[in-house]
């Protein structure tokens, strides 16, 4: 499986805030194990899906060349399960950002309906001395995200007619 | 606007600390040491900071509170440890901090535990006389 | 990927405490992605595995009673490092609050020793039929299915404990 948590940007306010989706289909295999009988969504990948979205918005206020990593969930809260069928919309502020790290804020929809709160600090990993060893490029955006972002600028809402 | 009392912001400083540790309000005391009595972790140091700036309406560079250029200046470092040039140098740019414990061991890496919340409070109250 | 983030339970004191496991391997196929050439478990998996290591502790003191335990909140989830292809989390949970429909956990997960994760979760336990009583049977058959994995998940070998995780008994090729 890929480790994508977000099919598509919706809107991309670069340095304040973006909109991302993610469908949620019987197709995807670890549904099946949670639960057998009953899929739905876990809240640990709809808070992937929320550090997708933050962390390219974030990334992205320095052209990505720094690796931004998720380093704290202040919180992360939620009011309502997700089923297949479903698609959810993640919704990431930008709040605060240093050389070192930034603070988003965001929320997850479901429609009109507030599925949960994820607030979220990310570090620039370059800019902080945590002595661990690591690989010079940038491994953290790789060509799917930044292929999600181009997409969306490019052709916000034409289609390709067949 | 009359900046606030120091009882004013201790309390301020406790809610934010409450908040982003985990901790209980009476954990939180002027001489709990951020790092080995109220768990902090370096991240939380950056969370911590950027939620002292909303909550107090300041900017805090990140050298003011942690002088890192100090910290990585070969004059002032020998072997990860301070030399006593090194020290005076930090004592002038962290007036806020309370370094007699650290000066026994000048460990670099352990800079973050010279923190107690009384530390924080001293630097936000600092803070706040000067921009006013 | 099957999702299933707790490869072994080690220890289990019903209401108080868990101390489990997650060990990773190359062969988990989102690696490729998270990321390459620097394959790590992901936060929010940490995050998972913090969580069903609280969900077993959950369902063994309520004897299988709900049959979904589902994250409501996380708290100050802080990551300090990385888990490696070949390393093993160990996670150990402790029960704060243990409510019928509600629990509450400060957990922590380590690696070669240190701490690489720690965070306080809320759970919720629910059983469908208490909103749709025709789902029943759903309820039923999660709860059985529950049990059967937690028999695989136990390490019953040598009774509970740490040391039976040093010893496991392997039949012979």
């Amino acid at each position: 499986m890929r480790w994508i948590w977000i099919d598509r940007f919706d809107e991309f306010v670069p340095g304040q805030r973006a909109v991302a989706v993610k469908n949620v289909s019987l197709a995807e295999e670890h549904l099946h194990d949670h639960f057998p009988g009953y899929p739905l969504m876990p809240a640990s990948l709809l808070v992937e899906g929320m550090a997708q979205t933050a962390g390219i918005l974030v990334g992205e206020v320095r052209q990505f060349s720094e690796k931004v990593i998720l380093a704290k969930v202040k919180r992360a809260t939620f009011h309502q399960i997700v089923r297949p069928g479903d698609q959810v919309r993640h919704e990431a502020v930008i709040e605060q950002i240093s050389a070192a790290a930034a603070a988003t804020t965001g929320r997850i929809w479901r429609g009109q309906e507030l599925i949960g709160e994820v607030d979220l600090v990310f570090s620039h990993i370059d800019q902080n001395l945590s002595g661990l060893e690591f690989p010079e490029e940038n491994f953290v955006f790789t060509a799917q995200f930044l292929e999600l972002l181009k997409t969306y600028r490019r052709n916000p809402t034409e289609s390709i007619r067949l | 606007m009359p900046t606030p009392g120091r009882a004013e912001i201790f309390q301020k400083v406790r809610e934010t600390l409450v908040d982003a540790l985990s901790v209980e309000e009476d954990e939180v005391t002027e001489e709990a040491v951020l790092t080995t009595d109220l768990g902090a972790e370096s991240i939380d140091f950056l969370d911590i900071v950027f939620r002292l700036e909303k909550a107090f309406n300041i900017k805090i560079p990140q050298e003011e509170l942690i002088p890192r250029d100090i910290l990585s200046n070969a004059d002032y470092v020998e072997n990860r440890k301070l030399n006593a040039t090194g020290i005076q140098a930090l004592k002038a740019a962290m007036p806020h901090a309370d370094l007699s414990a650290f000066e026994k061991d000048p460990d670099i890496d352990k800079i973050s535990d010279v923190f107690t919340v009384g530390t924080i409070v001293n630097f936000v109250q600092a803070k706040l006389a000067a921009q006013s | 990927m099957k999702f299933l983030l707790i490869d072994r339970i080690v220890d289990l004191e019903p209401g108080r405490r868990i101390v489990a496991y997650k060990a990773l391997s190359l062969a988990e196929e989102y690696l490729a992605d998270h990321f390459p050439s620097f394959p790590v478990l992901p936060g929010v998996l940490m995050l998972e595995a913090m969580v069903q290591a609280s969900a077993w502790l959950v369902r063994v003191s309520l004897d299988f009673a709900p049959g979904l335990v589902l994250l409501k909140e996380a708290r100050n989830v802080t990551y300090k490092s990385f888990l490696a292809p070949g390393q093993v989390l160990r996670i150990e949970s402790v029960c704060q609050e243990l409510a019928p429909a509600q629990s509450q956990f400060s957990a922590v997960g380590q690696v070669e020793g240190r701490e690489v994760v720690k965070g306080r979760l809320t759970l919720r336990h629910l059983n469908l039929a208490d909103t749709d009583p025709s789902l029943a049977d759903i309820d039923a058959r999660n709860r059985a299915h529950m049990r059967a994995l937690f028999d695989r998940l136990a390490a019953r070998s040598a009774g509970l404990g740490e040391q039976a995780v040093a010893a496991p008994r392997m039949p012979a090729l």
